[in-house]
């Protein structure tokens, strides 16, 4: 039953063609992208399970944990959903937008095999030494901040993880090469290219892990006597936001493809979207500043200047997607008559497909809702009164939960119908499960924020509800934390049901002929007219309303700073 | 068809692009740069600013700093009541060092913080008020002076927001703001 899994119908060169997508298939490529994915969704199952006892544990009229317990399944959490399950996938993603859309063959698999077994052994090594964590050492949760001390072997498996992760890249990049010296005066197409920006911003965040975990685990078993808390968070956040860019990159990739493929979605102008992916890859890295805002030791101009992300370059460039997606799918549908109306073009698309809602869902949440807090808390002054609140914990599941994890939920659908050529068991529970995930996550995250920055409430906490030794606690914030247990904890039935479907269609799926679900995309054929003739004011519409709300929450975290007492 | 899968035909460059985009550009550029401006004015002209100037420090100074100022203080059954306008408090795993102060309402002081032992935060809120809160980050081996000034007497509590090991939500001290 395995080995059916990696069985499609190659030729004799070894390639295949997608009756979907068009593209000519690399029989290693697409089993790797087969591994790499299925370990993800492993991992996201693992993160899942912690979910449920974080979830149980800091809505305390459950109170499931003790503390000790609680942050090590809190570190559990983080580690498999925000690096494995991401990152598992990501390199699926580089050998889907390199070797699959340039239709060639996968280079140096054993390289890719190589990382692939670093990455799955100290991934398994990571989540070990976390739940085996004792006393002096400390759960590392997701940024293991020095001088507190994790177990060494922590840090050990987190330096091979990354190396793994940089090996398993190498047969992507050498794909890129080996097209730019047939091909010179080619453009690589834009999933390419996508893919070829978000690998880049991955090596930078991983040379900045190697620049951090190295001399870390030097000091943790005693080469170094000495660790400079200031030091390791300027160095850590290299990593620790880098990898979140990863993430960004590779969705905004992966919106472009499935957009396309599901939707009927083009291009509306190369230049602008190629040049909002080069805009992250000069200003994204400096995001990753907003984490010092309320650090001692660096000054003002410092804190300004690299929260703007050099004049927000990468806000921008977030602002440009998120006309040029919708717009692709508007002009795409409306030059084939899909729609003629303001939105008609979006009514009228396949909502019954997971794929596609779970798409859409994602683009629409990542940028209300993560992408409009993150320019908040990155604020410098306006970051007094998010940090280490818990409606940072809020901002960061609306991008990687509702943005990320939605979207590469999107693609596993895509994937299993697409290259394990499996009909998706329980088709009615599949076609609401986006609906349900995002809906309840949605609003799970949304009180995250709201206790956060209404009432204070601190992340990485056990209880707020008793501090011992005083009267005072966060009793006051009781109401929204059942609304966030009740929302959350249906939002985590919204992830069994999809690691259900998943895992379900792989082992007992019908066999499918995908062109029957997806309409085959060579037969995306318009009028011939010009793409970025089609009107595009559903998207305007859509945008403008996103400003509107961008800019009434601006205005009332600025009025809400303005009552604080007075400091600097 | 412009596909994102395919290699774009011709040259792309000169490619035309919607009136609608280019506007929508237009408008992003000009909103990105009002978020860029808005952090330089309220340096300027707003009243939260955790600017202030760090120094470095060893934990053992530091932890005779603050030994310093509880002597030089007045010790009530309140809290201390700081000689002059510094105040020094410290977070170590798992208490803070150098609360309760008992503050007057009105007048600015000069905050010295620094952390014994690991990384910790210092959240402050009032307990009327929850929403008002802001939270700095303690380094140890770092002196960091920020001139605070509260208007609204009342019990402002302090509790820790950087993991700092399993007691650490347990982390509690305050700022007594009388008239």
């Amino acid at each position: 039953m395995i080995k059916e899994l990696f069985t499609n119908d190659y030729g004799p060169d070894g390639f295949r063609t997608c009756s979907v997508t068009g593209m000519r298939i690399d029989r290693t490529a697409e089993n790797f992208v087969k591994i790499f994915g299925l370990t993800a969704v492993v991992a996201l199952v693992m993160g899942g399970i912690s979910a449920i006892l974080v979830v149980l544990t800091r809505w305390e009229v459950v109170g499931l944990l003790p503390p000790d317990a609680f942050y090590n399944w809190l570190s559990v959490h983080a580690w498999n959903l925000l690096i494995f399950w991401m990152v598992f996938m990501e390199v699926a993603i580089l050998y889907v937008g390199g070797p699959m859309v340039l239709g060639r063959k996968l280079p140096a698999p054993k390289l890719a095999m190589v990382g692939y077994v670093l990455m799955l052994v100290s991934a398994i090594g990571i989540n070990w030494s976390i739940m085996t964590t004792s006393a002096p050492d400390q759960a590392p949760l997701l940024t293991s901040y020095a001088p507190l001390p994790s177990s060494e072997w922590f840090y050990l498996s987190a330096i091979v993880f990354i190396l793994g992760t940089v090996i398993a890249a190498l047969p992507f990049f050498a794909a890129i090469w080996q097209e730019k010296i047939e091909h010179p005066n080619r453009s690589l197409p834009l999933v390419a290219f996508g893919a070829f920006i978000t690998a880049i911003i991955a090596v930078e965040a991983l040379l900045g892990g190697l620049i951090t975990y190295i001399p870390t685990y030097m000091w943790r078993i005693g080469l170094i006597e000495h660790i400079d808390a200031a030091w390791y968070r300027q160095m850590y956040w290299i990593i620790g936001h880098g990898s979140q860019q990863i993430n960004l990159a590779a969705m905004v990739t992966v919106w472009y493809f499935l957009t396309h493929v599901v939707g009927g979605a083009e291009v509306v102008s190369e230049k602008v979207s190629r040049s909002a992916f080069i805009l992250y890859l000069f200003f994204i890295n400096m995001g990753a500043a907003h984490h010092l805002m309320a650090d001692p030791a660096l000054a003002a101009s410092w804190k300004v200047w690299n929260t703007s992300y050099a004049a927000y370059g990468a806000v921008l460039a977030s602002m440009i997607h998120a006309f040029a997606i919708p717009a692709g799918l508007e002009a795409g549908r409306r030059k084939r008559g899909a729609g003629k109306s303001l939105f008609g073009w979006l009514w009228s698309a396949p909502w019954g497909n997971p794929v596609f809602s779970a798409v859409i869902f994602s683009i629409i949440l990542f940028g209300f809702m993560g992408g409009i807090t993150g320019v908040l808390m990155g604020q410098m002054q306006l970051n007094l009164a998010w940090h280490n609140t818990w409606a940072t914990v809020g901002h960061f599941h609306a991008t990687v939960v509702l943005g990320t994890t939605m979207t590469f939920m999107g693609l596993v659908f895509f994937v299993i119908q697409t290259m394990f050529k499996k009909e998706l068991i329980m088709a009615p529970l599949a076609r609401i499960q986006p609906w349900f995930y995002s809906g309840f996550m949605a609003l799970a995250t949304l009180m995250m924020m709201y206790l956060g920055i209404l009432y204070g409430i601190p992340r990485r906490h056990a209880s707020v509800m008793d501090i011992p030794g005083t009267d005072f606690n966060f009793g006051a914030a009781e109401p929204l934390f059942v609304i966030f247990g009740i929302a959350a904890l249906l939002a985590i039935v919204g992830g069994i049901l999809f690691a259900g479907i998943s895992v379900g269609s792989l082992l007992f799926g019908k066999k499918l002929e995908p062109s029957s679900v997806f309409r085959p995309a060579a037969s995306w054929t318009g009028d011939g007219s010009a793409v970025h003739l089609q009107s595009m004011r559903g998207t305007f519409t859509f945008t403008l309303i996103f400003l509107a709300v961008f800019v009434i929450a601006y205005i009332l975290n600025w009025y809400l700073l303005s009552r604080l007492w007075e400091i600097g | 068809m412009s596909s994102p899968i395919h290699s774009p035909q011709g040259n792309w460059w000169i490619a035309g692009v919607s009136v609608l985009e280019k506007t929508w550009i237009r408008i992003s550029v000009v909103w990105c740069l009002i978020l860029f401006a808005s952090m330089i004015v309220w340096a300027s002209y707003g009243k939260q600013n955790q600017h202030g100037p760090t120094y470095r420090v060893s934990t053992s100074e530091y932890i005779q700093k603050v030994q310093d100022f509880k002597k030089a203080g007045t010790q009530t059954e309140e809290g201390i009541i700081p000689a002059d306008e510094h105040i020094y408090v410290a977070a170590a795993r798992f208490s803070f060092d150098g609360f309760p102060v008992v503050l007057k309402a009105g007048k600015q002081y000069q905050v010295h913080m620094s952390s014994y032992d690991v990384q910790h935060g210092l959240s402050i809120r009032p307990e009327h008020a929850l929403s008002k809160q802001m939270s700095l980050q303690l380094l140890p081996g770092y002196e960091w002076v920020l001139p605070m000034k509260f208007d609204e007497p009342g019990v402002y509590h302090v509790v820790c927001n950087e993991f700092c090991g399993v007691g650490h939500s347990t982390m509690h001290g305050s700022f007594i703001v009388q008239r």
